[in-house]
């Protein structure tokens, strides 16, 4: 016990052996956070100044003959006429040369830096300089176009008013289209994806043969032939969000196939081997030994569909779905076409990334325990 | 002591004098390439047959004939008595009596190792549940892995799986063994367990085809050694004998090489 304690302990972490840094390379640092900074606070300053202060009215809303009580407008107006304050063309100006500097200098040395640490600090204080320098750049450029119409359009919320329900409404169609989608797409991508890896070409030859025809074709081909097919060629009565359903779990099915077929191409062929040396059938083999490590290997590829399908129903908006039935874009562009105010598009994207954002950071988790080697096989037992 | 004496199968055996394996003629071509070129062989019961030779030889393909594995091209396998290169044959209900043991273990990864010996035991001869339990500790313990029955293959040494794999394939009670290369892929420590539960087997009276490099379990517990040379064999007999009085230049050059 003694003689453990008495050891010298190991460092926990691997050194720094980057070394220490100098006055020159420091300065190309605090030059380029600088740069940025500046611009930040520039802005900041000014917004926050102008949302505080008392002027209802700004000069744009005057020539824009906005009404005093129209309160959306006047936010925005206010957001677009602090652009224009000599406080933030200011710290623009002042941006650009301090990150102008970082990057001049930054490039002009780093090739001379002795230590690990140096040369980092001189080139990502260039680096922040460029990204200072553009950024300055970019809202110089925007804001001597026409800030007043982009304000307009694209950040006038005055209009949504009203609309919550109708966009919570839209999250919650989307995802039951794009979930139906994919539960019916992986039945059918099951299937198809254990056919085309058959060694009979007659059985291989209908799977390819419908896999290839909905990779080959639009899915907004497949959604409008659908619908007119069904209700027209058919005679079904059916409504527009039962065939976009069903066209999206057909397509889906194609995408799914191909992801099953990788997937049970990636488990070894002794694994296989093994299942029929034990006297296992063909099915057996499947069920009991492949598809279940599979199926494993196939969730990543899969969530990444789903995401895709999310997006993909938008593509709705080209049938005649009725009001209860409207998902997240076609409610952003009914919202736009009543009053010709394109922030409902600005709303819908926000509504998308609400749903999806979190999804693609779950399918980077899976991918990441999967990937870490036992965990993802023998976790079968947890 | 032995599990495979004092159980014999349940189905009839081959009868007396009757060879348990043989092939006759056998060829087998991978696409251009011809592996094997005609080889005839008989396994009598108890018999353990050693297959050596060069690499690329064919000494696997020729055992994943004896199960079909690979379908020969030319010739015929029979499996007591039995025609089993006749496309009538069914395959799933002969290969429940050929258990194989393979280079790379092949455990099911996801399954404990206590289900990688009861699953074929319940799904393919449709033992009960209980049943299965039993048999498959039972063989566990005669490979040693008793206590590992609820380790995933994950988990375990290579040695440790691949007696394992051994166990799986015993369960089914086969009335032949194969071996193929079984302890190739194994670091040298762990070679000596596995051979050890082999040499058991073999003492047990279980018929095996054993394809090695092994030659020092070769030449103690072979009863016949077949000299495996591009797709024929080169020579067979007794393999002390082989090893002493080796009759062909080839199989010289290959002890040459190996010993």
């Amino acid at each position: 016990m003694a003689v453990t304690e008495a050891r010298t302990v190991e460092p926990e972490v691997a050194p720094d052996v980057r070394g220490p840094t100098a006055p020159l390379p420091a300065t190309i640092l605090a030059l380029g956070i600088a740069s940025l900074v500046v611009i930040a606070l520039g802005i900041v300053f000014s917004q926050v100044n102008y949302a505080l202060s008392d002027r209802t009215l700004t000069r744009y809303c005057i020539d824009q003959q906005i009404p005093p009580e129209d309160n959306g407008a006047i936010g925005v107006c206010n957001i677009i006429e602090a652009l224009q304050d000599p406080v933030t063309s200011g710290s623009l100006y002042l941006g650009i040369a301090l990150g102008g500097i970082a990057v001049v200098l930054g490039l002009a040395t780093y090739k001379r830096m002795d230590s690990k640490r140096r040369r980092d600090h001189a080139i990502t204080g260039a680096v922040l300089g460029s990204q200072g320098v553009l950024l300055a750049a970019a809202i110089l450029w925007f804001r001597s176009v026409s800030p007043g119409l982009f304000g307009k359009h694209f950040l006038n919320f005055a209009d949504l008013h009203g609309y919550g329900g109708a966009f919570l409404r839209g999250i919650r169609n989307t995802l039951v289209l794009a979930f139906a989608g994919e539960l019916g797409g992986i039945v059918i991508g099951l299937i198809l994806g254990v056919l085309t890896l058959s060694e009979r070409r007659s059985v291989r030859a209908p799977a390819r043969i419908y896999i290839n025809f909905f990779r080959g074709t639009p899915l907004i081909w497949q959604l409008v032939t659908g619908y007119f097919l069904l209700l027209f060629g058919f005679g079904l009565r059916m409504a527009a969000f039962t065939v976009a359903i069903i066209v999206f779990a057909l397509n889906t099915g194609a995408y799914a196939a191909e992801v099953f077929r990788a997937g049970i191409q990636s488990i070894e062929r002794g694994q296989y081997e093994a299942a029929r040396s034990l006297g296992m059938s063909y099915v057996q083999a499947m069920r009991y030994a492949i598809v279940p490590q599979a199926v494993r290997r196939v969730i990543p590829p899969l969530m990444n569909e789903f995401v895709i399908l999310i997006k993909d129903t938008a593509l709705v908006v080209a049938l005649g779905l009725v009001e209860s039935e409207f998902d997240i874009f076609t409610t952003a562009r009914e919202g736009q076409a009543a009053t010709f105010n394109a922030t409902f598009f600005t709303v819908a994207a926000i509504a998308y990334l609400v749903v999806t954002l979190p999804l693609i950071r779950l399918v980077n988790a899976v991918e990441k325990r999967l990937r870490s080697g036992l965990v993802g096989i023998a976790g079968a037992g947890g | 002591m032995s599990v495979a004496a004092e159980d014999p199968s349940p189905s009839a055996p081959a009868r007396p004098g009757e060879a348990l394996v043989r092939l006759e003629g056998v060829h087998k071509w991978f696409g251009n390439l011809h592996v094997l070129k005609g080889v005839d062989l008989e396994m009598r019961q108890r018999d353990v047959v050693v297959v050596i030779g060069p690499s690329g030889g064919g000494k696997s393909t020729l055992l994943r004939c004896v199960s079909l594995l690979e379908v020969p091209t030319l010739g015929n396998v029979w499996f007591e008595g039995k025609d089993i290169t006749d496309v009538r044959t069914d395959l799933n209900e002969v290969r429940t009596h050929i258990g194989i043991v393979f280079q790379a273990y092949n455990l099911f990864p996801h399954m404990t190792a206590l289900r990688n010996v009861t699953v074929a035991l319940e799904k393919v001869l449709k033992v009960s549940g209980d049943e299965a339990h039993e048999r498959a500790m039972d063989q566990l313990a005669r490979v040693g892995m008793g206590n590992k029955a609820s380790s995933y293959p994950g988990q375990l040494s290579g040695g440790q799986q691949q007696r394992v794999a051994i166990a799986r394939a015993l369960a089914m009670k086969p009335r032949v063994m194969l071996f193929d290369e079984v302890t190739s892929a194994l670091d040298p420590e762990l070679v000596g367990e596995v051979l050890e539960v082999m040499i058991r087997l073999a003492g047990d009276g279980m018929t095996m085809m054993v394809v090695t490099h092994e030659m020092g379990f070769a030449r103690e517990v072979g009863s016949r050694m077949l000299f495996l040379d591009d797709g024929r064999i080169g020579e067979q007999g007794e393999p002390r004998e082989m090893f002493y009085k080796p009759q062909t230049d080839r199989l010289r050059q290959f002890f040459a090489k190996v010993l």
